[in-house]
């Protein structure tokens, strides 16, 4: 059958899945202007960004030819468990014969996941289903553990656009992988790709670090976002997004009380300003806000589709608790109008500011450590004086008197 | 002890449970002014300009309990009212959300996550009784005279009485008679939340403008709870969220049984689960034959443009309705 799928973050594991459970993959191009005003004529004219994008590549893919689509749901009160209803309404509307297959929770109605398991599978035993899906959640982890190292080496490179031009490369490599093994091969050799690459040194007090945090597909999908993470690079900034695919496959399948991923301890650290989740990433989203701050990052910034309803909720409290925990938030909505210069504007005047705060602390901290050395040699120095002064009073004057006699 | 309450979002559903409630433990109700322009827009100055418009005139309603001087305001986190449906993500951070964006309120909160409409849990409820220091078993017996008297109220607007109207008959003296309940040719069902139908900011008495064409309207809340959901199991994927799924599910009603000639879909700007809820409404009657409208209404909108809207459509409608009498 020919499948398809929606484009978020590492496209290469979903395309190895399904074409080893034997369908014929039609790849969806990375979004682009097009698709957007394709996906927004179609759309529902409120609806959320991302559910306009999904929507023109759907569209796309059904030109195409494609037959079935996946992705995955969800039951919570954000909109994004309404979207196959809605993607499917519409599609049928325009005439396409292709069906939306969502997965949604496991946990939820068991017998219903399996049976749509069952639609994808496509008659591959269970035992091969799971060795497959054991490969390719290696293979998007090891991807994805590159990608978060990518994005800490890249603010340093000395030829800019070298780190992206090799990721090109090394997902290319990725895509030839057959085995754990070749994945564990090429993992090696992509690492000592990046190694190789010539950067700059940097003092471990100089490096400026950005966090960020949002809705999951904006977040993810550098088209959409217009590339933040890498106009963020190339100011020389170090950047750590919050959700991969890994993560968030972790974050979902793991039991909520154990302590690993640390998805799980940064989702109870909202308790007091988030109380409960409200559909969406908010209330993890809040957590990681936390804690960056607690490891001192210099900044975060906040992704958000126009109008998200979990997202806006957060947006609501950010001014308050940027002023709380000392530290720049920067929210960016997104929707089809946004344009690439803005973002790069709003960027750089956002790095300018965290950089003048990050050397302004460094100055301030340098002058209390000089203060304060000063004023305990002062103090000690005051303590040894007084020390002599109450020698030279107690001292017994009676045997000088003597001498002197 | 003064508690205020909001006249905004679902306060018109739940203010007869509330009030009686509060008037049981001894404690004056104070509640917030009409929504004027002046209200509003000190709500829209202090909240975020993303967020849909419902949300900046409950912080409006907000400031001005504050100005009014009460001890606490009572700000409720919808979460569940039935198993599997959710509230608005808005509705369940908004004591947080109104915390963050007015520091001066003292909110009075509860988590509502329960299995009844009339949301009175004791489970729910208890945290006032520890918080304005009343013992429980006071507390319980108020607690069951507020749900009786929710019953009453909700009876009454089944008989066809708006919520405004069943509101004066509970607490202001007034008889059911009082209200003549036009029977006209032509009925109408309008669709929209609480907020958008009751407050007369947002929705400009459209029910009062309606009846003056001569014109029945039907709200989802007057519709009995039991025929509302009779043909949910119909359902492709269920619409996991409280009211709008009681908006689908009336307009499923009305369009199946009730013989409506149109509907209205009365909506703020930048509502999330109207942006699905309006098109599956559209997309699944549009065979049906009914007209369908949607009118969006932020604090830009002006009365004229309503008027000429509903009167068009309804002009449309009697049209209609003369043509096929004649054939």
């Amino acid at each position: 059958m020919k499948t398809s799928f929606p484009h978020m973050g590492c496209v290469t594991g979903y395309k190895k899945l399904l074409e080893k459970l034997g369908h014929e993959v039609i790849m969806p191009d990375p979004p682009s202007q097009k698709t957007m005003e394709l996906g927004v004529k179609y759309s529902p004219e409120f609806i959320c960004f991302p559910f306009k994008v999904m929507m023109g590549t759907y569209i796309e893919c059904a030109q195409k030819g494609a037959e079935l689509i996946v992705s995955s749901g969800g039951a919570g009160p954000c909109r994004a468990g309404m979207y196959p209803d809605v993607h499917q309404k519409v599609l049928s509307e325009l005439g396409f014969n292709t069906r939306v297959v969502v997965f949604d929770s496991m946990f939820q109605d068991f017998h219903a996941f399996y049976e749509k398991v069952k639609t994808v599978k496509n008659g591959t035993p269970n035992r091969k289903l799971l060795g497959l899906a054991l490969f390719c959640y290696i293979l998007i982890k090891k991807m994805d553990k590159l990608e978060k190292r990518m994005k800490i080496l890249r603010a340093y490179e000395i030829n800019q656009g070298d780190y992206s031009k090799a990721w090109k490369d090394i997902v290319k490599m990725f895509e030839k992988c057959e085995t754990i093994r070749d994945v564990n091969r090429t993992y090696k050799r992509a690492v000592d790709i990046f190694e190789a690459i010539p950067r700059r040194e940097v003092k471990e007090n100089q490096r400026i670090r950005v966090g960020i945090v949002g809705e999951i597909y904006v977040i993810m999908e550098p088209t959409v976002n217009k590339n933040v993470e890498e106009i963020l690079n190339n100011l020389g900034v170090e950047v750590e997004n919050v959700q991969y695919i890994s993560d968030w496959v972790e974050h979902n399948i793991m039991p909520k009380w154990l302590p690993f991923p640390k998805s799980h301890r940064v989702f109870r650290m909202s308790d007091k300003v988030a109380p409960l989740n409200c559909g969406g990433h908010d209330k993890e989203n809040m957590g990681w806000v936390h804690d960056f701050a607690r490891r001192g990052f210099d900044g975060v910034v906040h992704l958000m589709p126009f109008a998200c309803l979990p997202e806006l909720v957060n947006l609501g409290k950010f001014p308050a608790i940027s002023e709380e925990l000392n530290m720049p938030i920067m929210s960016l909505s997104l929707d089809e109008q946004m344009g690439e210069a803005h973002v790069k504007t709003r960027l750089e005047a956002f790095t300018d500011l965290i950089k003048s705060k990050h050397y302004a602390k460094q100055k301030a901290s340098i002058g209390d450590t000089i203060g304060s050395a000063a004023q305990s040699a002062a103090r000690k120095a005051h303590s040894k004086a007084q020390e002599v002064k109450d020698n030279l009073k107690t001292a017994p004057a009676a045997p000088i008197k003597q001498h002197a006699k | 002890m003064k508690i205020g309450i909001p006249r905004a979002l679902l306060f018109q559903f739940y203010y007869p449970l509330w009030r009686s409630l509060f008037e049981r433990l001894g404690c004056e109700v104070v509640i917030s002014d009409q929504s004027t322009k002046n209200l509003v827009q000190k709500g829209i100055a202090v909240t975020v300009p993303e967020i849909c418009f419902p949300i900046k005139i409950y912080n409006g309603h907000v400031i001005n309990l504050i100005e009014k001087e009460v001890d606490y305001i009572f700000c409720p986190r919808f979460v569940h009212i039935e198993k599997g449906y959710w509230f608005c993500p808005k509705y369940i951070g908004l004591p947080e959300l109104v915390e963050k964006t007015i520091p001066e309120a003292k909110l009075l909160t509860i988590d509502i996550d329960c299995r009844r409409e009339d949301t009175a849990d004791l489970k729910c409820y208890l945290p006032i009784a520890k918080k304005l220091g009343i013992p429980s078993r006071k507390f319980k017996d108020a607690l069951k005279g507020a749900i009786s008297d929710f019953e009453t109220f909700r009876g009454l607007c089944i008989r066809g009485l708006t919520l405004d109207e069943a509101a004066e008959v509970m607490f202001e003296g007034k008889k059911f008679e009082d209200f003549k309940i036009p029977r006209s040719e032509t009925t109408i069902g309008l669709l929209g939340y609480i907020y958008n139908v009751y407050d007369p900011f947002i929705s400009m008495n459209i029910i009062k403008k309606l009846r003056e064409l001569d014109v029945n309207v039907i709200t989802f809340d007057m519709i009995e709870p039991a025929m509302l959901l009779k043909h949910r199991s119909e359902e492709t994927r269920r619409i996991f969220w409280t009211f709008p799924d009681k908006l689908y599910q009336a307009a499923t009603v009305m369009i199946k049984d009730m013989n409506v000639q149109g509907l209205i879909h009365i909506t703020a700007f930048g509502c999330g689960p109207d942006s699905i809820v309006g098109k599956e409404i559209e997309h699944d009657y549009a065979d049906s034959g009914v007209p369908f409208m949607t009118l969006r209404i932020d604090e830009h909108t002006g009365e004229s443009h309503l008027q000429t809207r509903i009167e068009a459509f309804t002009d449309m409608i009697k049209r209609k309705i003369r043509k096929v009498n004649e054939r």
